[in-house]
């Protein structure tokens, strides 16, 4: 293993050059390494989650976003009952039907049964889950399936992972590109989007499936409750440094691959001087809520001494 | 195996009594949290029991205090909900977050940093490693007599709460503005609803798990609301459900082999679904067959108005005016039962597309409020003619609906001479 016995800094050496090696072709794709395959994998989940949190909350519809990180298991085990395989494009139509149903469903308690909106949201995605996790202890007789959904496995991923998380940014970035500003409008104003032709409930169910397709990219990774955290953390953190969307989301962005890369070099670090494996996912997570508490003491900070003057 | 063996044989009764009063206090409490609107801070507190539960059995480890374990997961459980809490109330108000951001980030923080002290504990600590898994999705099995002991006290604790606060939280939960003016503690009260959430969310992830606890607090008060518009049966229908789905889920979980939270979450969430469809008032269903009876009872009961009306003009006017609709051929009499020929469906249809193109002309042309067309639509539905009917439907450009969205007969249907 090329990293091991690396610690925090001489790890970010080590790991910037290889990375201009791999760009500029003098490292060969396959070269690449099981931390360099987890930096770049959770930096794809990442950038998809900043991009599609940052609409979520300014949407207040990150609650959705948990239930579908949720809901996408029963997506997942239903499509392999299925189909009896998980490739990408498999997935992201599981992701497709999952984000749909799942956000119909949700609408159809609150509206038509007339249930809270809070706990239409929590019925249903956490009956999809109990069926999901019952069905994969049925099928699978394996008692650690429920653990590793939920904890993530960042040690067991392969090249052929890049590829997949990359299609998912890649559709996301492509969305996001071409509908900025349908998206933006029907965040801000649904009124005026509506006049203009705008749905917004149609970008409702956009954003739904674009955030459960993220979500199962990333649930190999972090697990499907961590997940969560890289769609409403990095924009949070953001909301509190700008008030500018473009720049919100660039913000987001960097504080959502930044988190990778320290948590990642983390886990490295511990494993180095401590001798302890650390989940990589746990510590993105603890490493993006360091982040958060900074920008908001700072900021705090800042007022408290910019304030009088 | 009957079911008085769950009761009774020394290995089974602590899952099965403990996973009922684990389950009827997250019934209880459910419904606080359903009346006050905020079903979803359980969701976001029960993830943020998971580092005091992991830090809790890692602490143990460290100094290996097997014999206090159960105590200390108790407690580092309830400190790190408490934690939860007050990280949610400074990302509102200091920071402005919006409540839904602000449940969702605390729990996927706290969750994580669970998760890391979780691998920690993995690496370092294997053997205790399992302890920690079991709250994740719950594991009753292992529960034993001093647990039954436990979550007794515990349960009759958040019971005698809700009984000796039980004219507060009614206040707290319906009117918030005259519980203040009666002078009640309003500060108290909100302590005293989040501690019985955290201590009911501390006893029941034993059996149900961090991540699916929530379930067990929506699920129960869902299906109890159904049935009642009364707060104290709702407490007592929702903590019998929750018991209720205790005891199945235990059941199913022994008897399949599946595991127990999902097994008791996917009880209780069958019971909700059923009750929103099904409950005798309230339910979808129910509902919906009740229009549907209320729709033919209005129907009979205006055509028995009308030959009522008739009979009020005398018994001879009554023979005569149905035997004018057989002369004029619109009605006709095969056997006992009474038919509209074809030439009445013609013109009844005729009369109802005046009606309705008329109530159309008023609104649109003459810009009158929708309420106000019938009566004047009654009258003109008989004069309009033919010539009239053809500029009406030119000017309006043949339109298929009345202003009520009721559909217009088509002209090719009635408007045929």
């Amino acid at each position: 293993m090329i990293y091991s016995g690396h610690t925090l800094i001489s790890f970010f050496g080590l790991f910037f050059h290889r990375m201009w090696l791999l760009i500029t072709g003098q490292l060969p794709f396959e070269a690449l390494v099981s931390d360099e395959i987890q930096i770049l994998v959770l930096s794809c989940v990442a950038i998809s989650g900043a991009l599609v949190g940052t609409f979520l909350v300014l949407r207040r519809m990150t609650m959705l976003a948990n239930a579908l990180s949720h809901t996408i298991l029963l997506g997942i085990v239903v499509t392999f009952l299925l189909f009896h395989t998980l490739s990408t494009p498999i997935l992201l139509i599981a992701a497709l039907v999952t984000g749909v149903v799942t956000t119909f469903l949700t609408e159809f308690l609150s509206k038509v049964i007339k249930l809270q909106e809070d706990a239409s949201i929590g019925l249903i995605f956490s009956i999809f889950f109990a069926l999901g996790i019952v069905l994969v202890s049925l099928f699978s007789r394996n008692g650690h399936v429920g653990t590793e959904l939920v904890m993530g496995s960042a040690d067991a991923l392969v090249h052929a992972d890049i590829k997949g998380v990359a299609a998912i940014l890649g559709v996301n970035l492509a969305l996001f590109f071409f509908l900025y500003h349908a998206f933006k409008i029907t965040t801000f104003d649904p009124q005026l989007a509506r006049t203009m032709g705008f749905s917004p409930l149609l970008l409702n169910y956009l954003l739904m499936v674009q955030t459960s397709a993220t979500a199962i990219g990333g649930f190999r990774v972090v697990g499907v409750v961590m997940i969560l955290a890289f769609f409403v953390i990095p924009p949070l953190a953001a909301r509190l440094l700008t008030h500018n969307l473009v720049k919100l989301i660039w913000l987001s962005v960097a504080i959502a691959v930044s988190s990778v890369v320290i948590g990642v070099a983390l886990s490295r670090h511990c494993l180095t001087c401590f001798g302890v494996g650390l989940s990589t996912g746990g510590l993105v997570v603890c490493v993006l809520g360091l982040i958060y508490g900074c920008v908001a003491l700072t900021n705090r900070l800042s007022k408290t001494i910019l304030a009088p003057s | 195996m009957n079911l008085i063996d769950y009761f009774t044989d020394p290995v089974l009764r602590g899952p099965t009594i403990g996973s009922m009063l684990m389950c009827m206090v997250a019934g209880l409490v459910g419904v606080l949290v359903f009346v006050r609107r905020r079903s979803l801070l359980g969701e976001a507190l029960s993830h943020a029991t998971y580092p005091g539960v992991t830090g809790a059995i890692v602490i143990a480890a460290l100094f290996s205090i097997e014999r206090a374990l159960p105590f200390m997961i108790l407690s580092g459980a309830a400190l790190s909900a408490f934690a939860g809490y007050w990280l949610i109330n400074v990302l509102e108000r200091r920071l402005r977050v919006t409540a839904d951001a602000a449940l969702c980030a605390v729990l996927a923080l706290f969750f994580g940093l669970g998760i890391t002290i979780a691998s920690f504990a993995q690496t370092s600590f294997s053997s205790y490693f399992r302890k920690i898994q079991a709250y994740l999705y719950g594991q009753a099995a292992t529960m034993s007599d001093i647990h039954i002991v436990l979550y007794t006290a515990l349960a009759v604790v958040v019971i005698g709460a809700i009984i000796l606060f039980y004219k507060e939280i009614l206040a707290l939960a319906f009117d918030r503005a005259f519980a203040t003016s009666l002078g009640l503690p309003m500060q108290g009260i909100r302590i005293l609803f989040i501690s019985l959430v955290i201590l009911s969310v501390v006893i029941s992830i034993r059996s149900v798990g961090v991540i699916l606890m929530s379930a067990m607090f929506i699920a129960p008060a869902t299906a109890a609301r159904q049935f009642t518009n009364r707060l104290s049966r709702m407490f007592m229908l929702s903590g019998a459900f929750g018991a209720l789905s205790g005891l199945v889920g235990i059941l199913l979980s022994t008897r399949y082999a599946l595991p127990t939270g999902p097994t008791i979450v996917l009880v209780a969430g069958t019971c909700a679904f059923y009750a929103l469809l099904f409950a005798p008032d309230r339910g979808l269903v129910m509902r919906y067959m009740r229009a549907v009876r209320f729709r033919t009872l209005q129907r009979e009961e205006n055509l028995l108005k009308a030959l009522w009306r008739l009979h009020q003009k005398g018994e001879q006017e009554f023979d005569h005016s149905l035997l004018r609709l057989r002369l004029r051929g619109w009605v006709t009499k095969v056997g006992a039962k009474y038919r509209l020929t074809p030439k009445g469906l013609v013109r009844g249809g005729q009369i109802v597309r005046l009606h309705r193109l008329w109530e159309v002309y008023l609104v649109s042309a003459l810009g009158l409020g929708v309420e106000r067309v019938h009566t004047s639509a009654e009258e003109m539905e008989h004069i309009l003619t033919p010539e009239l009917e053809q500029r009406l439907t030119k000017l309006l450009d043949d339109p298929k609906h009345d202003p009520h969205e009721q559909p217009i007969p088509s002209r090719a249907e009635v408007m045929r001479t």
